[in-house]
C-alpha cells in the first residue's frame, strides 16, 4: 500500500500507538451492541422458563469443540503478535493463517451444526429462542468472518515485513471475538 | 495525556509533502483529505434538509387546511401524511443534525483545530462517508418503493413497525431500518476517527485543556454515540428480522416483548439528543468568545459539566416512556433523574452569560446565531420540566406541547447551531466574507418565524391536540375556529420561514462568487485553524511548518497585551 | 511497538483448556447451582484471562481499563433498566397476559407430552407474515378480556357490568351456535343482544378468516359438549 500517512497518525500524545487506540475504541463500541443483544436475551430467557425445552436441543459437544478451536485461534493470535514484535514477518503471518484456519474450521462447524438443526425443524422462527440463538450466534459469524478477511489482508502484508504493527491490533479484535463466543457457549449451549 | 509526542518517519514524511490527492473531478469520489470529506457531509446534509424542510411544507399544508391540493405535492393521503412527519423526524435527526454538526465541522475543523494534517484514518474517513451516502440513498429509495415510505413514526415501535400487514409498507419498512443502521455504521467508524485524532494527534504543546471547547464537544458526543447505540443495533436487526423473516421477538403472542424496542430505542435516543446538541453548544461558545474578546468562564468548569451531563443522560431514558405500561416505581427513578440533568444545562447557560458579561461585544451575523441559540434553547429546555415530571406527562405526553417542546431544543441544535457555525467558519472554508447585511436579514427573518410557528404548537399542545393525527376535522373538540387559527399562523410562518432561507442560498452563492477575500485570521480569533490559507491547502499547512502550542485557546485582551487576542501558535 | 511482556502464552491456554472441560463436565453433576457457576463463573475467569494476557489489558494504559469497565457498567444499566418491564410478566399495577400465557403453555406442554415437538411447540401458532393465524390473532385481540384459555378472565373486562363470555363455560354454549358467534365478531355484541363492550371486529377478518377464528372460539369449549 503507498497511502503516505498522515503526520496526525503517527503521533500519540496519549502515548498510546493510534492503531491500538482505535481499536479499544471500536471494541467498547462493540461491547455495547453485543451487550444489548445479549442483555435482551437473558432477560427473555430468565423469564421464559419454558424455553428450557428448546434449548435442550443444542448441541453442547459442537459448542465445546467451536469453543476449543476459537481459544486455539486466539493463542495462535497471541503468537504471531509475539513473532511481529520481534520483527519475523514471515512467521507472524503464518501463524495468522493458522488463526484464519480455525475462524473457517469454526464456520464450517456451525455451518453443518446449523444445517442439521434446521432440518429437523429448529429454524429461526420456530421460538423465540431459537430466534434469539441463531441471530446471538450469527451476528458473532459475521464478526467472525469479517476478522478473518481483514486477518489474511494483514497476514499478506506482514509476510513482506509491512505495518508489522497491525499483528497486534486485529489479534485485539480476534481475542474480543474469542470473548464474546466465552459467553455466548453457557448461554446458548450450557445453561439449560 | 500530559506528554505530547511526536514521531514521523522520514520517508512518510516526505511522500505526505509530495502526495496531493486525487486531481479534477475524481478528487470529489476519492479523496481522502478531511476538509473535502467534511464538505461532502455538508451538502449532503443541507440537501437532505431541503427535502425534511419540504416534507414539513407539505404536512403542515394538510393540518393548516385539510384536504387541501398541497402545491407542488397534491393531496395527502393518510398514509402519505405518517410517512411525511416520520420521515420528516428521521431525515432531520439522523441525515440532518448529525452529518453537519458532527461530521462536516468535526471533520473539517477537528485537524485544523489542533493543528494535525488531517484525521488519523483518512481511508476509514472516506469509507465513513461512501456508507453515509449509501444510507441516505436507501432512505430516499425507501420514499418511492411500492406501499410508499415508512409511516410508523421515527420511533418505529412494534407491533406497527413489525407487521407489514398493520403498517401497510412491507418493502419501505425495511429500507427504512437498513438506512438508519447503515447511518449508524458510518458514524460509528466516523466516531472513532475523531475520538483517536483528539486524543494522539495534537500539536506539541497542546495540552488537554488547550483544546478548543468545541473540538471536546464533538468528541465526548461521538463517545456519547458510540456508547448508546450498540443495544439498538442489535434491536433493529432483530426488527428487521421480525419485518423480513417472521421471527417475534416483539410479538408478545409469540413470547417477544414490544416493550423492549421501546427500551432499546430510548436508551439510545435519549444519549442521542445530548450527541446533537454538544457540538451546537461548542459552536456557539467559540462564536461567543470570540466576539466577546473574553476568555470562557470556567473552560474546566464547563468541560467537566459536559462529561457529567453526558453521563446523566444514559440514565433518563425512560421518560419517553412513562405512560407506556412501564412499570411505576422505574417511573419515579427517571423522573427525579431527568429532572436533575436540568440542572448541568442550566450551569453551562449561567456559564455562557457570564462569559458575556463584561466583554466587548460586537454583533456579528455569526454572534447573533450564537446568542439566538442560548435564547431559544433555554425555552426549550425549560418546557421539558413539565415533560420529565411522570404526573404531568400524563398529560402531555403524545400532545403537542412535546412536539414544540422539541422543536425548541432541536430547531436551535440542527438549524440554529449550524447557521452558527457556517457564518463563522465560512471565510475559512472558502476564502470569501459573507454579506453581512444579507445575514442579518437572514437571520431575523428565521428567528422570528421560527417562533411564530412553535408558540402556536404549544397553545395547541395543552390544549389536548394529539400528535400524529392527519385530519382534526374528526375530531369535534380540536377542530374548533380557534385550534384552525393556531394552525394557520404555525403554517404560514413555516412558509416565510422558508421563503427567507432564498436570503441565505444568496448569499452563499454570491459571496463564494465575489465577496471580500478573507484573510487568514478575519475574526481575531485564538485557535489554530486561523492561522493557515483561507481555504487551507492539503495537509492544511507546509510539512515542516506545522504549529506548536503554547497556551489555551482563549486568551482574548490579556492585560499584558496590546493585541486583544493571542493566537495559541504564536511562541511566549 | 508494544514493550516486551513476561508471560508465558502456553501455559493461559492449557489453563483455558482446562476450564473448558470444567464448565462442560459441570452439567453432568445435575445440580443446578453448581451448572451456573461453572459455567458462567468458568466462563467469566476465562475472558478475564484473555483479556489480560492475550490482549495485554494487564499492560495497557488505565485510560483503556476505564473505557471498557464504562461499556460494561452501561450494560450492566441497561438490563438493570429494562428488567422490570421485560424480565417480569407482572408488577405494580400491570400484568403481561400474552407471556404469562405463553409460559404456562410451555411449561403444560412440557408436562403433558414429556418433550418438544421439532417445530417448536410452546407456541402453536406460526405467525409468519402473510399468514393468518386465528391463535395469534385472538392472543392479540381477544385474549384481552376474554383469557388466553378463553374463560373470561382478562385485564381487559375485569371492570365490565357483565363479564366477557367465558368459553370454557357449558352454560355458554347451551345458547350459541357458529352463527352468532360469527356475528357477535363480526358486528359486535350489540347485533347479538349482549353488551356493547363486545366491539365489532369485522374490518380486521374476512369471511373465510372469520371462520376460522370461530372455529378457535369453539375449541375452548369443553369436551362432551
Amino acid at each position: 500500500m503507498s497511502f503516505p500517512k498522515p503526520q496526525a497518525t503517527l503521533r500519540s500524545a496519549t502515548g498510546i500507538p493510534t492503531g491500538r487506540l482505535a481499536v479499544w475504541w471500536l471494541i467498547a463500541s462493540e461491547v455495547v451492541i453485543f451487550g444489548g443483544l445479549l442483555g435482551s436475551y437473558l432477560m427473555h430467557r430468565l423469564g421464559h422458563p419454558e424455553w428450557a425445552d428448546a434449548a435442550a436441543h443444542t448441541n453442547t459437544w459442537i459448542g465445546a469443540f467451536n469453543t476449543f478451536v476459537l481459544l486455539t485461534s486466539s493463542f495462535t493470535a497471541v503468537l504471531a503478535h509475539k513473532a511481529a514484535e520481534a520483527g519475523d514477518g514471515k512467521k507472524a503471518a503464518k501463524l495468522l493463517v493458522l488463526t484464519m484456519g480455525g475462524a473457517v474450521t469454526f464456520v464450517l462447524v456451525k455451518s453443518a451444526e446449523w444445517a442439521y438443526e434446521i432440518s429437523h425443524g429448529y429454524t429461526i422462527t420456530a421460538n423465540n429462542f431459537w430466534s434469539f440463538y441463531y441471530t446471538a450466534a450469527g451476528l458473532h459469524a459475521l464478526h467472525v468472518i469479517a476478522g478473518a478477511i481483514i486477518m489474511g489482508i494483514i497476514a499478506a502484508d506482514a509476510y513482506r515485513g509491512r505495518e508489522l504493527q497491525r499483528v497486534e491490533l486485529i489479534g485485539i479484535y480476534w481475542h474480543f471475538v474469542d470473548v464474546v463466543w466465552i459467553f455466548l457457549f453457557p448461554l446458548l449451549y450450557i445453561a439449560k | 495525556m500530559a506528554e505530547t509526542a511526536v514521531a514521523v518517519q522520514s520517508d512518510e514524511h516526505h511522500a505526505h509533502e509530495d502526495h496531493h490527492g486525487p486531481r479534477g473531478w475524481l478528487k470529489y469520489i476519492w479523496s481522502t483529505d478531511h476538509k473535502m470529506i467534511g464538505m461532502q457531509y455538508m451538502f449532503t446534509g443541507m440537501f437532505m434538509a431541503l427535502i425534511g424542510g419540504f416534507m414539513a411544507y407539505v404536512f403542515r399544508m394538510q393540518l393548516a387546511f385539510p384536504g387541501i391540493s398541497v402545491p407542488l405535492y397534491g393531496q395527502v393521503s393518510p398514509g402519505e401524511y405518517n410517512a411525511l412527519i416520520t420521515n420528516h423526524g428521521t431525515i432531520m435527526i439522523f441525515w440532518v443534525a448529525m452529518p453537519v454538526l458532527i461530521a462536516a465541522f468535526g471533520n473539517y475543523l477537528i485537524p485544523l483545530m489542533i493543528g494535525a494534517d488531517d484525521m488519523v484514518f483518512p481511508r476509514i474517513n472516506r469509507l465513513s462517508y461512501q456508507i453515509f451516502f449509501l444510507s441516505a440513498v436507501v432512505l430516499l429509495a425507501s420514499l418511492f418503493v411500492e406501499g410508499g415510505g415508512f409511516g410508523g413514526a421515527w420511533t418505529a415501535y412494534p407491533p406497527l413497525s413489525a407487521v407489514a400487514e398493520y403498517n401497510q409498507t412491507d418493502l419501505g419498512s425495511s429500507l427504512w431500518l437498513i438506512a438508519v443502521a447503515l447511518e449508524f455504521v458510518a458514524f460509528l467508524l466516523g466516531g472513532i476517527n475523531f475520538i483517536t485524532t483528539l486524543m494522539n494527534s495534537r500539536a506539541p504543546g497542546m495540552k488537554a485543556y488547550d483544546i478548543p471547547l468545541v473540538c471536546w464537544m464533538i468528541v465526548i458526543a461521538s463517545i456519547l454515540f458510540m456508547l448508546s447505540v450498540g443495544p439498538l443495533l442489535a434491536g433493529a436487526v432483530m426488527l428487521l428480522f421480525d419485518q423480513t423473516i417472521g421471527t417475534g421477538f416483539y410479538d408478545p403472542a409469540r413470547g417477544g416483548d414490544p416493550i423492549l424496542w421501546q427500551h432499546l430505542f430510548w436508551f439510545f435516543g435519549h444519549p442521542e439528543v445530548y450527541v446533537v446538541l454538544l457540538p451546537a453548544l461548542g459552536v456557539t461558545i467559540e462564536i461567543i468568545a470570540t466576539f466577546s474578546r473574553k476568555k470562557v468562564f470556567g473552560y474546566k468548569l464547563m468541560l467537566y459539566t459536559v462529561v457529567a451531563t453526558g453521563v446523566l443522560s444514559f440514565f433518563v431514558w425512560a421518560h419517553h416512556q412513562f405512560i407506556a405500561g412501564i412499570d411505576p416505581r422505574m417511573a419515579n427513578v427517571f423522573t427525579v433523574t431527568t429532572l436533575l440533568i436540568s440542572v448541568p444545562i442550566a450551569e453551562l447557560c449561567f456559564v455562557i452569560i457570564a462569559t458575556l458579561y463584561g466583554g466587548s461585544i460586537t454583533l456579528t451575523t455569526p454572534m447573533l446565531w450564537a446568542l439566538a441559540f442560548v435564547a431559544e434553547f433555554l425555552i426549550g429546555g425549560v418546557t421539558g420540566i413539565f415533560l420529565g415530571a411522570s404526573g404531568a406527562d400524563i398529560y402531555f405526553h403524545d400532545t403537542y406541547f412535546v412536539l414544540a417542546h422539541f422543536h425548541y431544543t432541536f430547531f436551535p441544535i440542527a438549524i440554529i447551531g449550524t447557521f452558527a457555525a457556517f457564518t463563522y467558519w465560512f471565510p475559512k472554508m472558502f476564502g470569501k466574507m459573507m454579506n453581512e447585511t444579507l445575514g442579518k436579514i437572514h437571520f431575523w427573518g428565521t428567528i422570528i418565524s421560527f417562533n411564530v410557528i412553535f408558540i402556536p404548537l404549544f397553545v395547541l399542545g395543552m390544549g389536548g391536540q394529539h400528535r400524529r393525527i392527519y385530519n382534526y376535522q374528526h375530531f369535534p373538540d380540536l377542530a374548533g375556529p380557534e385550534m384552525y387559527q393556531l394552525r394557520e399562523i404555525a403554517t404560514v410562518a413555516l412558509l416565510v420561514m422558508l421563503a427567507f432561507q432564498l436570503v441565505f442560498f444568496y448569499n452563499c452563492i454570491r459571496s463564494w462568487m465575489s465577496g471580500e477575500k478573507a484573510g487568514k485570521n478575519p475574526w481575531k480569533s485564538n485557535t489554530l485553524e486561523w492561522t493557515t490559507e483561507s481555504p487551507p491547502g492539503h495537509g492544511n499547512w507546509p510539512a515542516d511548518q506545522m504549529p506548536n502550542v503554547y497556551r489555551g485557546p482563549y486568551e482574548y485582551s490579556h492585560p499584558d497585551r496590546e493585541e486583544d487576542y493571542w493566537p495559541q501558535n504564536e511562541p511566549t | 511497538m508494544s514493550d516486551n511482556h513476561d508471560v508465558n502464552y502456553k501455559k493461559i491456554y492449557f489453563w483455558l483448556l482446562g476450564l473448558l472441560v470444567v464448565s462442560v463436565a459441570g452439567p453432568f453433576l445435575g445440580i443446578g447451582w453448581v451448572t451456573l457457576l461453572t459455567a458462567f463463573g468458568i466462563a467469566l475467569v476465562k475472558a478475564n484471562l484473555v483479556i489480560q494476557n492475550f490482549m495485554h489489558l494487564r499492560w495497557e494504559k488505565k485510560l483503556v481499563k476505564w473505557l471498557l469497565m464504562s461499556s460494561l457498567i452501561l450494560m450492566a444499566l441497561f438490563v438493570a433498566g429494562v428488567a422490570p418491564d421485560v424480565m417480569n410478566h407482572e408488577g405494580n399495577n400491570w400484568v403481561n397476559v400474552a407471556a404469562q400465557a405463553a409460559v404456562e403453555r410451555g411449561l403444560s406442554d412440557e408436562q403433558s407430552e414429556g418433550g418438544e415437538a421439532p417445530d417448536g411447540g410452546t407456541e402453536v401458532a406460526a405467525a409468519e407474515p402473510g399468514v393468518f393465524s386465528p391463535v395469534a390473532q385472538f392472543n392479540l385481540i381477544c385474549a384481552l378480556c376474554h383469557g388466553t384459555a378463553g374463560d373470561g378472565i382478562g385485564v381487559g373486562g375485569a371492570a365490565f357490568d357483565s363479564p366477557p363470555g367465558n368459553f370454557t363455560d357449558p352454560v355458554f354454549w347451551e345458547t350459541r351456535d357458529d352463527e352468532r358467534i360469527k356475528t357477535a365478531i363480526r358486528d359486535g355484541g350489540a347485533a347479538v343482544g349482549v353488551s356493547a363492550n363486545m366491539a365489532p371486529w369485522g374490518a380486521l377478518f374476512d369471511d373465510a378468516q372469520l371462520d376460522e377464528m370461530v372455529e378457535y372460539v369453539k375449541s375452548f369449549r369443553p369436551q362432551g359438549q
